[in-house]
């Protein structure tokens, strides 16, 4: 089971997604932004980090951006409204999966799922 | 519209003697009335693209062709005063409804010019002076009726840019609060979710919360569409064209309208027919047309889809069996916001057009025996 941190300015969202992958087992944490992420990231150590595209302050390309050096860099989820090139490059830059909204959580809930392997 | 008038009228320089010779060559004429507007329709008829404005069939023509001898015989007869210019550009009007392109309406008009000096200049017994006269009048009135028809074209154009404008800054709008709805619309669509796995956990198998739940999950994937539309409508995306198999397409992209089983789809495209087209845009004209017929035939029934190369142009057809379209909405249809439907948003077929154009290419509603039926022509791109 993954311990999985959502990060997303709109934690009604936030906090249904992570009730969904509760369901599958997994241990979830929310944040409503890369800044209250960051903390998060450092005590909890999640295996997945899903976020959203927009974010208040830096977006959810960057704030994923930031950690992918890492050496136990979590598996990165983006997601966002926007399907064009440019995310979706941003996605693929930040070694992120890239799931489109509206999210089918079928598919999230997979992605994370897999994310073990 | 009176300046207009005067201004071109001086520049061409028709006056009382012009307006006289022409009723003097009225007689010369009119017997060949009848010929020369055969030939003015043969010559729009003979062009795809001109022949696409005329919808009617054959009654259209019949009554086009009545309005064309009106008009050709006040051409000769006059009083060529203000009231004759203002009906004129009525007339130009009508071209520009039923969207005559202008290039064709400028050949065609040719067409009477070249018609009537012939008939003039084989006329028996003129003198040379009076048929210079004539000649020249004829020139002078055509080319009035030229720049008539041309200021019609560009008031639309000027009116259709200002819907445009209009549509746009509604589109940005629209695109803002479409954002913003998605949100809630993730918390219900998730919330609904949950409601189904935690159902299942407990064992509880209550057909009217299924009933409810279904609901929910089919209005909120319908509010996504419209936001999902609204959102493309507001920005242009580049086009990815690719050549591809169109019936293979058109299979592919048939189960994405989720149609019911009483609504069946038949596909009259042979293998092989190429499409030049980006696919996935090309998908949502698709879809959204099949949704239409769908929703156009409550009680079940077939659509047709056709597909044939016609030049360097793939053109498709799509016709179902619904109550079809009326012919004074078949443009108002592509206009965004129009909807017919009590749950329609009014976007899928200004979405589809504004695909269909950035393709190069052109959409309409044709006329049908029975029920609704539209032209989708996809012209190959230019490099290749």
């Amino acid at each position: 089971m993954m311990r999985v941190l959502i990060v997303d300015d709109n934690l009604g969202l936030a906090e249904n997604i992570a009730e969904i992958l509760q369901f599958d087992g997994h241990s979830t944490d929310v944040a409503a932004s890369a800044e209250e992420a960051m903390p998060k990231l450092a005590q909890l150590s999640p295996d997945v980090v899903i976020t959203d595209y927009r974010l208040p302050g830096i977006n959810g390309a960057e704030f994923l951006r930031k950690f992918r050096g890492d050496a136990r860099h979590p598996h990165a989820v983006l997601i966002s409204a926007y399907t064009d090139e440019t995310t979706m490059n941003e996605a693929k830059s930040a070694g992120a999966t890239f799931i489109a909204k509206p999210v089918d959580f079928q598919v999230l809930c997979r992605v994370v799922r897999n994310a073990e392997a | 519209m009176l300046r207009f008038r005067e201004n071109v009228t001086e520049y061409v320089g028709f006056d009382q003697a012009s307006s006289e010779a022409l009723r003097e060559a009225r007689p010369l004429v009119a017997p060949h009335f009848g010929p020369i507007i055969d030939d003015f329709y043969d010559t729009i008829e003979a062009h795809p693209d001109a022949r696409a404005a005329i919808t009617g069939g054959a009654a259209q023509i019949a009554r086009l062709k009545q309005s064309l001898l009106k008009w050709i015989d006040e051409l000769f007869t006059g009083p060529h005063d203000g009231e004759y210019f203002v009906r004129r550009a009525r007339i130009g009007r009508i071209h520009v409804r039923i969207s005559l392109p202008q290039v064709y309406m400028l050949t065609a008009m040719d067409r009477i010019r070249l018609r009537a000096s012939d008939v003039l200049r084989d006329a028996p017994g003129v003198p040379p002076a009076a048929l210079r006269r004539m000649l020249a009048a004829l020139h002078q009135i055509l080319d009035i009726e030229l720049a008539i028809m041309l200021e019609t074209y560009r008031d639309d154009l000027l009116a259709k840019n200002r819907t445009a404008e209009r549509l746009a800054t509604i589109g940005q709008f629209a695109a803002g609060i479409g954002h913003e709805l998605r949100n809630p619309l993730g918390v219900v669509e998730s919330s609904a979710f949950l409601v189904t796995k935690r159902l299942d956990q407990l064992q509880i198998d209550d057909p009217a919360i299924r009933r409810h739940l279904d609901k929910i999950a089919l209005e909120v994937r319908r509010s996504n569409k419209t936001i999902n539309d609204l959102l493309e409508l507001a920005r242009s995306k580049p086009l990815k064209r690719a050549v591809v198999d169109c019936r293979q397409f058109l299979l592919d992209t048939i189960p994405l309208a989720g149609l019911p089983p009483s609504v069946t789809v038949e596909v009259n495209v042979p293998p092989g027919l190429p499409l030049d087209a980006d696919a996935d845009q090309l998908a949502r004209i698709i879809t959204n047309l099949l949704i239409n017929a769908g929703q156009a035939m409550p009680g079940g029934g077939r659509v047709q889809l056709d597909a044939r190369r016609e030049g360097a142009t793939t053109v498709l057809r799509l016709a179902d069996e619904g109550p079809g379209i009326a012919d004074d909405l078949r443009e108002q249809v592509f206009q965004a916001l129009f909807t017919t439907k009590a749950k329609g948003s009014g976007l899928g077929l200004s979405l589809s057009r504004r695909i269909a154009e950035a393709h190069g290419g052109t959409i309409s509603v044709e006329p049908s025996e029975r029920g609704a039926a539209f032209r989708l022509a996809i012209p190959d791109s230019p490099q290749g």
